[in-house]
């Protein structure tokens, strides 16, 4: 996090708060949709098998209460007495309910003693039919049977639900055990389950004692359901979501009352399923949508942000390259322009500083340059006018006079009207002047000869440049034979090149490496000249601007002054150096 | 740090230490707890109210038993859909008095597959609904028992001797003359109590004259208005009134009351046996209206359910099943390892 740019950090920020919001609102949202769906589901199945299975109760009252009149009538009217009376009560009941197909008594041996006539197929097996059997070997209960489902009655083909029980009857004033059978249409059965709505593949099946299939309702076979029986088997009764031919149901297993059938039903609630999986595709959009927008405007504000900071930033890189003259320009946010303008400033404040350093070192290289000029005169001045004295005395006047012009010329040069730089004409004016002078002090002992290109006359030089070299040049060059100087002056690009040469012994390599010592000023020597001219070189014109010494031995030695043409920064003239 | 405040930290610490373990211990004893869910047919039915009360009673100084009382309505629905619930919940032991009889048989195997033992009272389920799960198990009354004891008190008061009935028999023609008040047409008590007490009668050589077997559903209304009828054509010939419970036997009473048909002869300022015209009537149950009855005189007696001792033994057998002890243990007699049979009691005013 650390190393990530504003930009990226807003980024981050924004969409980690809005993935985070979308994420628990999403996760909220959906939980509770679907726990409310799930509880829904539940009870609205709970309620349609309630209903079911209330309509099957009411049902199987209805039928118990029939059975029950009739057994009681069985009771208190003997049926060999009142046989006619009797019979009329079984008829009339089998009659009037229109889902009871017919009703019986038998003794209990199986021999009917009441009801519509029995078939003659199954007359003499009735003490071997299920629903007889288990009506002798428990006498509490109602047995309901689908175990022979074709009527017994001779009038009759209906499919029907055998409900027996052993009661009591009264013959010839004397209490019989029997066994009762109502007949119940089958269809009554399967109309009670269709009138429900269980969506398009629920179903309705019940159960037997032994979990064998008595009824399915829509077009659920034996074959189709039997993933629903295997559920329904394990679970014996309750409700719970199952998945059944790959769909979301639910299941409901109600025991029947008075029976030992149970009532499964199966609501296919496969639709709220996959409108919960749509639910969940929404929200997986909107989580995207909303998702990609925010990025977008994260993107944006970031970027609002950031673009006038890298702005800011380029400025100052560029500064520091050295580029105080460009401002910054940055709109966008208030605080960014505020930066920006208080970094406006602080490059103005610094530029200014800058620029009254750079004034005051200029002030500070123009004194010493002063004091440097200044510091040439006195010993010349002294030994001319020694020298003055001396040709005076011995009546040499035109030697006088040739010197005491040239030393007029000499110092006019040196004043130049208070100009630190003059035209290299001038300058080598001065030198001839000063050679004239020199010439004469030293009686002949050294010749001179200027080679000069006339193109360089009109370049300004520093003044009084080339005297401390041509002195040199003549203090070490005097000796036993006549010396020669030569002055050469040219143009070599832009540079201007001044050459003072003298015949002679030359100098070694140790003595140029300790001249050039002495130019630094590593090497401290009480003589001012070269490392005077050397030091106004460097002042002016910096690293351009040089002394060069060659030497052969035996021979001559050369010393070449380097001068760039251009002046980087013209002095102001000053009002008047004192000489 | 100095060695008070060492002291100190140790001594806290183990102070600590010791509450969380208490808390923990005390946690543990919790989850011990046994979980029995008592769940009724219906609280309205006075019988199954004031056990429902014994039973809470017996079991609230029973340490780690705790016991939840749900009533199903009288809907099988309801309790299908409670036991459904407990068995969610995961209950130790569930003691259920079915709505249906045969309802039991689903709730029988629902409770093997979840292991869980199962006590039925009141309303005995099918043997062979039973005998499908090891803990299920049955306790109550033979409702037989009922009917022949009814017969036993009418039997005493004719004087005990079937060839020589006493001033009871009003016609002297050494038969007795009884209506019959059945509770529902169907209803499996009904049927045996109304079976039963016919058969004890004859069982002992006493001669019996069904006047009539008048169905009035268990219900005290029903049997006041049918009792009406009775009276006008019966009223005459009738020595005993037998009535398969007390409700209905009360109803009478109050029709009888209404027709006058009982008078102080003796002017000993309260009706009773002695009384010229009195006329027996006995019910089943023991109801506590039933005993107020009988205190007065009108009510001749009644066989008591006794449901204080069948809630001992339920509660007795549950400890058992909860304990994982051997049940022939009890103080109860087991049989079959299936049923605990309590007897019913005669109450009469001496």
């Amino acid at each position: 996090m650390r190393n990530l740019s504003i930009g990226q950090n807003i980024l981050i920020a924004i969409l980690g708060i809005v993935f985070f919001m979308l994420l628990v609102t999403g996760v909220i949202f959906y939980t509770t949709f679907s726990q409310r769906t799930d509880t829904l589901v539940e009870s609205q199945s709970r309620e349609i098998n309630k209903q079911i299975v209330l309509n099957y109760e009411g049902y199987i009252n209805s039928v118990i209460e029939t059975a029950n009149y009739v057994q009681y009538a069985s009771l208190n009217l003997d049926v060999n007495s009142a046989a006619s009376e009797l019979q009329n009560i079984y008829l009339i009941n089998s009659e009037i309910k229109r889902d009871v197909v017919s009703i019986f008594l038998f003794d209990s041996h199986g021999v009917q003693i009441l009801g519509d006539p029995v078939r003659d197929s199954r007359r003499d097996g009735i003490a071997r039919e299920s629903w007889f059997t288990s009506a002798l070997a428990e006498n509490s209960i109602f047995h309901f049977s689908t175990d022979n489902s074709q009527s017994i009655s001779a009038d009759n083909d209906e499919q029907v639900i055998s409900v027996s029980r052993s009661v009591k009857y009264t013959d010839t004033a004397d209490n019989k055990n029997g066994v009762i059978l109502i007949e119940l249409n089958f269809r009554t059965i399967t109309d009670l389950a269709e009138k429900t709505n269980l969506g398009p593949d629920g179903h309705i099946l019940i159960l037997n004692d032994d979990d064998s299939l008595i009824y399915s309702s829509g077009n659920y076979d034996q074959l189709r359901s039997r993933e629903s029986i295997q559920i329904a088997v394990q679970n014996y009764f309750g409700g719970f979501p199952a998945e059944i031919d790959n769909k979301v149901m639910h299941m409901n297993i109600t025991p029947l009352s008075q029976t030992r059938w149970r009532i499964v039903t199966v609501n296919d609630v496969d639709e709220v399923a996959q409108a919960k999986r749509r639910m969940l595709l929404v929200l997986g959009l909107i989580f995207i949508v909303s998702g990609l927008v925010a990025a977008a405007a994260a993107v944006a504000i970031s970027r609002r942000i950031s673009s006038p900071m890298k702005l800011l930033r380029i400025s100052m890189a560029n500064i520091e390259k050295g580029d105080f003259y460009t401002k910054v320009s940055v709109s966008g946010q208030r605080e960014v322009v505020h930066l920006a303008a208080s970094f406006n400033s602080m490059i103005d404040t610094i530029r200014s500083l800058m620029e009254k350093i750079v004034e005051e070192q200029r002030d500070k290289r123009k004194t010493e340059l002063r004091a440097l000029q200044n510091q040439i005169n006195p010993h010349f001045l002294y030994n001319t006018l020694d020298s003055i004295v001396w040709l005076a005395e011995s009546n040499r006047t035109d030697d006088v006079i040739t010197t005491v012009v040239a030393l007029a010329k000499f110092f006019r040069i040196s004043i130049s009207r208070g100009e630190t730089f003059i035209p290299a004409a001038d300058e080598l004016s001065h030198i001839r002047n000063y050679l004239t002078i020199q010439q004469i002090r030293y009686q002949e002992k050294f010749t001179y000869a200027f080679e000069i290109d006339d193109e360089i006359n009109e370049y300004k030089v520093m003044k009084l440049i080339l005297q401390p070299i041509v002195e040199n040049a003549i203090y070490h060059g005097i000796g036993d034979e006549q010396e020669k100087i030569t002055i050469r002056g040219y143009k070599e690009n832009s540079l201007l090149i001044f050459e003072v040469e003298n015949t002679g012994y030359g100098v070694t390599d140790e003595r140029i490496s300790e001249m050039y010592r002495i130019l630094d000023g590593t090497h401290e020597v009480n003589s001012v000249g070269i490392r005077n001219v050397y030091q106004r070189l460097k002042l002016y014109y910096g690293a351009e601007g040089n002394i060069i010494i060659t030497s052969k031995l035996d021979e001559l030695t050369n010393i070449k002054l380097i001068i760039p043409i251009e002046v980087p920064v013209e002095l102001p003239a000053d009002k008047e150096i004192d000489v | 740090m100095n060695n008070r405040s060492v002291q100190y930290t140790v001594s806290r610490g183990l102070l600590f230490l010791i509450t969380f373990l208490l808390f923990f211990f005390a946690a543990g004893c919790r989850t011990q707890e046994k979980q029995t869910a008592l769940i009724l047919y219906n609280e309205n039915d006075p019988f199954i109210y004031t056990f429902a009360r014994q039973l809470e009673d017996l079991t609230s100084d029973i340490p780690n038993y705790q016991l939840e009382t749900i009533d199903s309505q009288n809907s099988q629905i309801l309790q299908n859909e409670q036991i459904e619930e407990m068995a969610a919940k995961g209950r130790d032991l569930l003691i259920i008095n079915p709505v249906d009889r045969l309802g039991s048989y689903s709730i029988v195997k629902k409770m093997k597959d979840q292991e869980m033992p199962i006590i039925f009272f009141n309303r005995e389920p099918l043997i062979e609904d039973l005998k499908l799960w090891d803990k299920a198990y049955y306790v109550g009354a033979r409702a037989e028992q009922s009917g022949q004891l009814q017969a036993e008190l009418i039997m005493e008061l004719f004087g005990n001797d079937p060839n020589q009935l006493n001033q009871y028999d009003r016609n002297g023609d050494n038969i007795i003359q009884v209506v019959i008040l059945k509770g529902e047409q169907g209803h499996q008590d009904a049927e045996i109590r109304t079976v039963e007490v016919v058969r004890a009668f004859r069982d002992r050589g006493f001669e019996l004259e069904i006047l009539i077997t008048e169905v009035a559903n268990w219900n005290q209304v029903q049997a006041f208005e049918k009792m009406e009828q009775i009276l006008k054509t019966f009223g005459g010939s009738m020595e005993v009134l037998l009535s398969n419970n007390d409700a209905m036997a009360i109803g009478a009473l109050d029709r009888m009351r209404l027709e006058e048909v009982f008078s102080d002869t003796n002017g000993n300022d309260r009706i009773d046996p002695l009384d010229d015209d009195w006329l027996p009537v006995v019910g089943i149950d023991g109801l506590s209206e039933a005993v107020k009855e009988i205190e007065q005189g009108y009510l001749y007696g009644t066989v008591l359910n006794d449901s204080l001792t069948q809630a001992k033994a339920i509660v007795e057998l549950s400890e058992y099943i909860l304990e994982m002890r051997r049940l022939d243990g009890m103080s109860f007699e087991i049989i079959d390892d299936k049923y605990i049979w309590i007897d019913y009691k005669v109450f009469t005013l001496d």
